[in-house]
């Protein structure tokens, strides 16, 4: 038999998202085809440690988290091509092989390119977006202003830095006034650098306006100031490049009030009894909507895919788009790569079917695509300039 | 011959993995203690936590190795010991982990360890003493059993002795950490912001840290309640980083001298006193005594600070004239009790918080907060003054309040649809349950929940207090759900003499199964008034 792949999954990290990360990957692992790869979880607690070993499987486990109890072992990737895997920090030369490194992460550190580049640096295999899609998909206000440079619609905003505020609160609340399609209220704030809803606000006036900001500073250096268009309606889909490049099926997230809270995202149980939140997987929604105008699920996979080049991806991202009830057009919102739970439950409605395994197949297999057309380029150049 | 004196071993043997799991679980109190021998004894003594299980498990095999003994059979008596061994086995097997389990866990830091090393080291010491007295008298078997006996008893003191041997190093460590600790913030030279009062200092503390690192720098400021000098070298090491440019510092005032010897450590530019009160006159001897320790905050306080006082209290009140400084600001609720430079007006509560304007130098500013009650509003502005006299937006700091976190559960609002929660997990006391049940009633609802498993550690008066409760808040609710035992009758027994109907009275084995009943019955504009929300400490019981 053939050796099974070494597969790192890494996961939790110093973000707002932590625990979500936590559940995506758990999820993710615990559909890989073991007979194919040998799973092998890592664990970056809050503080940036490094962790592995099998309690970390166990989804309890993080309730009380203790690394020492457990026997957990102190890992880390040096910015080292060569090395075959990950560093135990106890012993510096002994190494734990690793094949593949699959990052889980959602929101800083680890879905905005900060990883990836310890990645490309130690010139190992990695599954998803590379560093620049993972960068400008991080920042929401900037991926749409480059979105909006290759044609696609975007919901118009106005990014606010928290220095400038704490120079001149008034100046900035009159920029927002100012913008094009943020002239009334209400509107919605949201940190630029963050996904999961995490410190979303809406502002029904200017004192409002100015406490969403001053929340949204305390999880972002930067806000984004959007408009509430209450005629609108969420459409999701997902885009998935192996060695083919897919579309997914649409969906429309349901929300309980206006927008999607991170309770309505994480901790409410999509209906089943079982308690224990499933992730992105838990939301109430509608998978591929039967009386959605199918120009307009046209449309979105057009748009989705022509946003998934033009930024570069790789792996998979779901892109959210709002659709107006009124004259049935399109804005692209923003994407994230990865989505919570890979958007699973939107390629197993697919089709063709692609079920979660066969989704992590698909990954791993580009990521090893992409490490081989990467190892081909040459770089190397005799030593010239210093021999004169 | 071999026979006994394997038996002799096992039991030994067992009774070594027995200490070391019920040591490990004394530890916990021990650190809870703060390593402070007395205080642990005390705990001891109250709550009479001396060895039982081990004790009882010995006593009964001894006496069935007596009555044994006359018994043809030699191999009889060793049978019994190796018996009770196993019984002692499994005692220990049963003992919790308290690495892992419980509310406070045992933390196994470098103390920690320490200690629990020397505690091992006196019990090889007291067992080897006692196995050589005792088989010197006796049998072998004997002087095991009765040296596992008195050993068993030794277990609870062991801690004591070894924190008290342990007293001459850990000063030493301390007193290096302190001077770390020291130098590090002294480098780093944060401007720096004491708080203190008799009351409301530590929700000053953290509304002024909060509200400074959004709206003005990079703040450090010790969580929860830490006002001690090694509560606060330990935050210092763990938390302060050089970005920090401002420090919020709470200081505690325990006898004459504590603040001053604080504000030699983290040398204030600017306080905060928020009330001199009359509390802890034992501690101090008069109101005088009181003011005095208090006053030596605004006396480490540079000319050229910023000295901010509660008007509404006359002890901060006087600081003013007494202590001049460049800037000094009068925050209050009060007018009729003299000028004030901020205070609020039209304070509301509201099902998303509290809404207030505060009135600062002749402007006003529109806030709202999730905390509620009038004693937030004043720690509000205390904190609010501060911020703007360092510098901060009068409008940002307002606006920073709508989102500011309270520092320890004490009656918090988290709005929501179909029910909003309103949550008081402070430990419950008459005074602050009635204060909640007055809150839940001036928050617009369709219907009022209460949610309770009533007040404990009262004494003798709990059923009292309990039942006169219930009849207070018969007429303030449309439902009451009562949780868990211990209070149960009173409870109800209280809210069908107040007049509420037997079906609106609901009883509930758990919080959990509390928490389902209200999802089951939900409807639009619910408002739950959850008091006293420990599940830990009415539930978990230790036993010894």
């Amino acid at each position: 038999m053939r050796q099974r792949l070494k597969v790192a999954v890494l996961f939790g990290g110093r973000s707002v998202e932590h625990e979500i990360s936590v559940i995506s990957a758990l999820q993710m692992i615990s559909a890989m085809d073991t007979l194919r790869y040998d799973p092998i979880p890592v664990y970056i607690d809050l503080s940036g440690k490094w962790f592995t070993g099998k309690p970390l499987l166990q989804r309890s486990f993080y309730r009380n988290f203790d690394a020492a109890a457990a026997g957990l072992e102190n890992v880390t990737l040096l910015p080292q091509p060569g090395l075959g895997g990950l560093s135990r920090t106890s012993a510096p030369n002994s190494i734990l092989p690793v094949d593949v490194f699959f990052p889980l992460f959602h929101g800083r550190f680890g879905e905005d390119g900060c990883i990836q580049g310890l990645f490309e640096l130690a010139e190992v295999p990695y599954v998803g977006c590379g560093v620049l899609a993972s960068a400008v998909a991080m920042s929401k206000q900037r991926c749409k202003t480059l979105l909006a440079g290759v044609g696609l619609p975007v919901l118009p905003g106005c990014l606010v830095e928290k220095p400038d505020v704490l120079r001149d609160l008034d100046a900035q609340l009159a920029r927002v006034a100012a913008s094009p399609w943020l002239e009334q209220f209400p509107l919605f704030v949201k940190p630029n650098n963050s996904g999961s809803s995490v410190g979303i606000g809406k502002a029904a006036n200017r004192e409002e306006l100015a406490a969403t900001l001053a929340n949204v500073f305390v999880y972002d250096v930067e806000a984004l100031v959007e408009p509430c268009l209450s005629d609108m309606f969420e459409v999701n889909v997902s885009v998935l490049a192996g060695r083919a490049k897919r579309v997914s099926v649409v969906e429309i997230p349901v929300a309980t009030a206006g927008a999607l809270t991170y309770e309505d995202k994480y901790l409410r149980s999509g209906g089943k009894k079982s308690g224990e939140s499933q992730g992105m997987a838990s939301l109430t929604r509608v998978i591929d909507p039967a009386d959605l105008d199918p120009g307009i699920k046209n449309t979105i996979t057009d748009y989705a895919r022509r946003a998934f080049d033009a930024l570069g991806c790789r792996g998979v991202a779901r892109f959210d788009f709002m659709v107006s009830k009124a004259d049935g057009r399109i804005y692209l919102n923003e994407l994230n790569s990865p989505p919570g739970s890979m958007a699973f439950y939107l390629w197993e409605k697919s089709a063709p079917r692609l079920l979660y395994t066969e989704l992590v197949d698909c990954l791993i297999e580009d990521a090893l695509d992409r490490a081989g057309w990467r190892a081909s380029v040459k770089w190397e150049m005799e030593f010239r300039a210093l021999k004169q | 011959m071999l026979l006994r004196e394997l038996a002799c071993l096992i039991l030994a043997g067992t009774l070594c993995a027995y200490a070391y799991r019920r040591l490990l679980r004394y530890l916990r109190f021990l650190q809870q203690e703060e390593y402070k021998g007395e205080r642990y004894l005390d705990w001891l003594k109250e709550r009479s936590a001396y060895d039982r299980q081990a004790s009882l498990v010995i006593a009964a095999t001894l006496l069935a190795y007596l009555a044994t003994r006359l018994v043809a059979w030699a191999w009889l008596p060793s049978l019994i010991i190796v018996c009770g061994a196993a019984a002692l086995w499994m005692r220990a097997m049963l003992e919790p982990d308290p690495r892992v389990t419980g509310k406070l866990r045992l933390k196994m830091t470098e103390r920690a360890q320490r200690t629990f090393q020397m505690c091992a080291v006196i019990f090889v010491i007291f067992a080897v003493v006692a196995l050589g007295l005792t088989t010197r008298l006796f049998s072998c078997e004997l002087g095991v059993m009765l040296a596992g006996l008195a050993l068993a008893q030794s277990l609870p003191f062991i801690p004591f002795v070894a924190s008290k041997a342990l007293e001459p190093l850990e000063k030493h460590v301390q007193e290096r950490l302190k001077n770390e600790a020291r130098e590090k913030f002294l480098a780093i030279a944060p401007f720096t912001i004491g708080v203190t009062g008799s009351f409301g200092k530590t929700s000053t503390k953290s509304l002024l840290g909060q509200v400074l690192n959004t709206a003005l720098g990079p703040t450090f400021w010790p969580q929860r309640g830490v006002n001690t000098l090694m509560g606060i070298t330990r935050e210092i090491r763990e938390r302060l980083s050089p970005q920090h440019r401002y420090a919020v510092v709470e200081m505690g005032a325990y006898h004459r001298g504590s603040i001053k010897s604080l504000a030699d450590f983290t040398p204030p530019h600017a306080a905060i006193v928020t009330a001199v009160g009359t509390m802890h006159l034992e501690r101090f001897g008069s109101p005088e005594d009181v003011y005095r320790a208090k006053s030596e905050l605004p006396q480490a306080v540079p000319a050229d600070g910023i000295l901010v006082l509660n008007g509404d209290n006359a002890g901060a009140r006087r600081m003013a004239d007494e202590f001049r400084k460049k800037t000094t600001l009068i925050y209050g609720l009060d007018p009729q009790a003299g000028p004030l430079d901020c205070s609020a007006s039209d304070i509301r509560f509201t099902a998303k918080g509290s809404e207030f304007t505060i009135n600062w130098q002749g402007a006003q500013f529109k806030a709202r907060s999730p905390l509620l009650g009038r004693p937030a509003i004043s720690n509000m502005l205390g904190a609010f003054t501060m911020a703007v006299a360092l510098g901060a937006q009068p409008k940002l700091v307002a606006a920073a309040f709508a989102n500011v976190e309270p520092v320890d559960n004490r009656l918090v609002l988290r709005p929501g649809t179909p029910t909003s929660y309103l949550q008081d997990a402070y430990n419950s006391n008459p005074v602050g349950f009635r204060a909640a049940m007055e809150i839940l009633n001036q928050i617009p609802a369709r219907r009022r929940i209460l949610m309770t498993p009533g007040m404990i550690e009262l004494g003798n008066t709990q059923d009292q207090e309990n039942r006169s409760i219930g009849e207070f808040c018969a007429t303030r609710c449309d439902f009451a759900l009562i949780v868990g035992e211990t209070n149960r009758a009173a409870l109800v027994e209280g809210l069908k003499a107040g007049g509420m109907p037997e079906d609106r009275i609901i009883q509930l084995p758990t919080r959990e199964a509390g928490f389902a009943k209200i999802r089951d019955m939900q409807e639009a504009g619910d408002l739950v008034l959850i008091e006293n929300d420990l599940p830990d400490r009415l539930e978990f019981v230790e036993r010894f």
